[in-house]
């Protein structure tokens, strides 16, 4: 499987990118997919909300937000989170907050 | 052909077992509880129930398919995944058929029977076996059916791949991401597992987004209001991530007058049946959307942009479910058409400035016969369209796919697979490809983004909104 180096740590991610083990994450585990898999080469206190937000759902529910519930906690219109993560709230964001990657048509 | 054993083959070797079968197991779920959804039992004879699934399901059309292959090789030069490892025969259609010919002829063709050695007749041996054939079957083809279509003798390979695929799934032996989407639609109704109060939810906020955008309270998304002449039907990614089509389709109902509704049960027009080759699933989840028109008395049913929901919902869904077609079944690309040449909306195609190209979705186009009616739209609501080349019936898959979007453990082969459709894409030259289909959109963004092309994938209805022109209320009423 491939992975990511975290403090000399390897971190497995599926062949798209999306953690393995969604436990490993951690904030700097975020920075780092952030700028692999988003271009991003800092993380903006919007990124944090929104990835804050994300990462607490999933902690709770087991499954990522709807991008509905993103715009609403974080107060951003649907139009910022594009621009924030360029790869949509799934395949961007969800990945830097550490969430498997969803199913389904996406 | 060119050949060289050195080449080792690209087929995935994606395991037997996976996480999510174990847990839908230890936590009882209905659907595995009441048999309609299968897991894996290493315990069972499954190469027993494989050979007798094969025999009962056994139809006149795939025997045509399992006896009429003379080994021609026109089908390798019409395979994406072949063009793009053209040293690796088992990339080759005909190969990936075999692999399910040769248990046809051992079982259930008398001269495999006699003389096994002669048609290359064999048997799966152990659960290994089965394995193998489901990373041949889900993992190395996309079932785009292009080989089908260039076949001189009329072979279905797509057609076998969606029927091997079938037997596999009844056994349990399915890639866990086609297992998860047909987890949540046996058990939620919708491919995402999105609740009604999510949805209702999330419709409540576009139709307040819009009332803002277009400054009028008129404008609305409504939810079950009965005797409509559209019933619209989403895929569940627009829902959970991406509503802004929702807000186009809601907009240009509006603006065209139209008298339509979202259903609030039976919306997700995506079918995860025809990729699994369960057609007990696939009968569920479009029998939920015909209900949903008929509870309704609904006039017509309007697919959004969707390639595999469209050829589920438009096409296969009424065999799958027993029933006639009562009503009209349309893309909702076929009812923007009809908007523009009846004058119902008007358009301004200078502002889609940028060259535009289109993708022709594999279930729309080669197995939807749905060829003109989009470039149809694209020529009046853009100022420049570029044919992709080839296209229509002979485009290549987006190659993400026959579900492969959602199987990502065989990505990287799919990636490679996508060298010709990077080369492609690239010929035109081209800054948006416009495609009506949400799988194609993933599939050709993962395809720009590995083979660093300078391009943005945008659908029918984001031009179509784009270009729209908002008839302005007032000035209309001073005259």
């Amino acid at each position: 499987m491939p992975y990511i180096e975290q403090d000399e740590k390897k971190l497995e991610v599926n062949e798209e990118g999306f953690l393995a083990h969604p436990e490993e994450w951690n904030e700097e585990t975020a920075r780092l997919l952030a700028k692999a898999e988003e271009g991003l080469v800092e993380m903006s206190a919007e990124h944090w909300a929104v990835v804050s937000y994300i990462r607490g759902y999933y902690v709770e529910k087991g499954m990522a937000p709807m991008v509905r519930k993103i715009c609403q906690t974080t107060g951003l219109p649907l139009r910022r989170i594009y621009e924030l993560f360029p790869s949509g709230p799934a395949k961007g964001a969800c990945k830097v907050a550490g969430l498997p990657k969803p199913d389904g048509c996406v | 052909m060119r050949r060289k054993n050195s080449v080792p083959s690209g087929i995935v070797d994606a395991p037997l077992e996976t996480g999510s079968q174990r847990a839908a197991v230890e936590v009882r779920i209905p659907s595995v509880l009441d048999g309609r959804l299968r897991t894996y039992d290493r315990g069972a004879d499954n190469v027993g129930a494989f050979l007798r699934l094969l025999g009962e399901r056994m139809t006149r059309d795939l025997a045509v398919s399992m006896t009429g292959c003379v080994h021609c090789g026109l089908c390798a030069e019409s395979c994406h995944y072949f063009l793009s490892r053209p040293d690796d025969p088992t990339m080759t259609p005909v190969y990936k058929a075999d692999q399910i010919r040769r248990i046809f002829k051992r079982h259930l063709d008398w001269t495999g029977r006699i003389a096994p050695w002669w048609g290359h007749a064999g048997s799966p041996g152990n659960d290994e076996d089965l394995n193998r054939l489901k990373n041949i079957v889900f993992g190395a083809c996309s079932a785009c059916r292009r080989c089908t279509l260039n076949c001189p003798m009329g072979v279905d390979t797509g057609l076998l791949v969606r029927f091997a695929r079938g037997l596999l799934t009844e056994i349990g032996i399915v890639p866990e991401g086609v297992f998860n989407v047909s987890r949540d639609e046996w058990e939620t109704g919708n491919q995402m597992a999105v609740a009604e109060e999510e949805y209702l939810d999330t419709l409540q906020w576009m139709t307040e987004e819009l009332r803002t955008e277009m400054g009028t309270p008129d404008v609305e998304i409504p939810v079950d209001r009965p005797d409509c002449n559209v019933l619209y039907t989403i895929n569940p990614r627009e829902v959970k991530f991406d509503p802004r089509s929702i807000a186009n389709a809601a907009k240009v109902f509006h603006v065209a007058g139209e008298k339509w509704t979202l259903p609030k049960w039976g919306w997700d027009q995506t079918n995860f049946g025809l990729f699994s080759g369960d057609d007990r699933l696939g009968a569920y989840v479009a029998r939920n959307v015909y209900e949903a028109a008929e509870r309704l008395r609904a006039r017509r049913i309007v697919i959004s942009e969707c390639g595999h929901g469209y050829r589920s919902t438009r096409w296969e869904g009424y065999n799958w479910a027993g029933l006639d077609q009562k009503l009209p079944t349309e893309s909702v690309v076929v009812t923007l058409l009809r908007y523009l040449e009846e004058g119902r909306i008007r358009v301004d195609p200078t502002r889609n400035a940028e060259p535009v190209t289109f993708h022709d979705s594999c279930n729309i186009a080669r197995s939807g016969d749905l060829l003109e009616e989009p470039r149809r739209v694209l020529g009046r609501v853009c100022a420049e369209f570029r044919e992709m080349d080839p296209n229509r019936r002979e485009n290549f898959c987006c190659t993400g796919g026959g579900g492969l979007l959602s199987m990502a453990e065989y990505r990287p082969l799919r990636l490679e697979a996508a060298k010709v459709k990077a080369d492609q894409l690239r010929a035109t030259g081209a800054k948006l490809v416009c495609t009506m289909c949400h799988n194609c959109i993933d599939g050709l963004n993962d395809v720009i983004k590995h083979y660093r092309l300078d391009m943005r994938v945008v659908q029918v209805l984001d031009l179509v909104s784009n270009a729209l022109v908002v008839p302005d209320v007032h000035a209309d009423a001073g005259h």
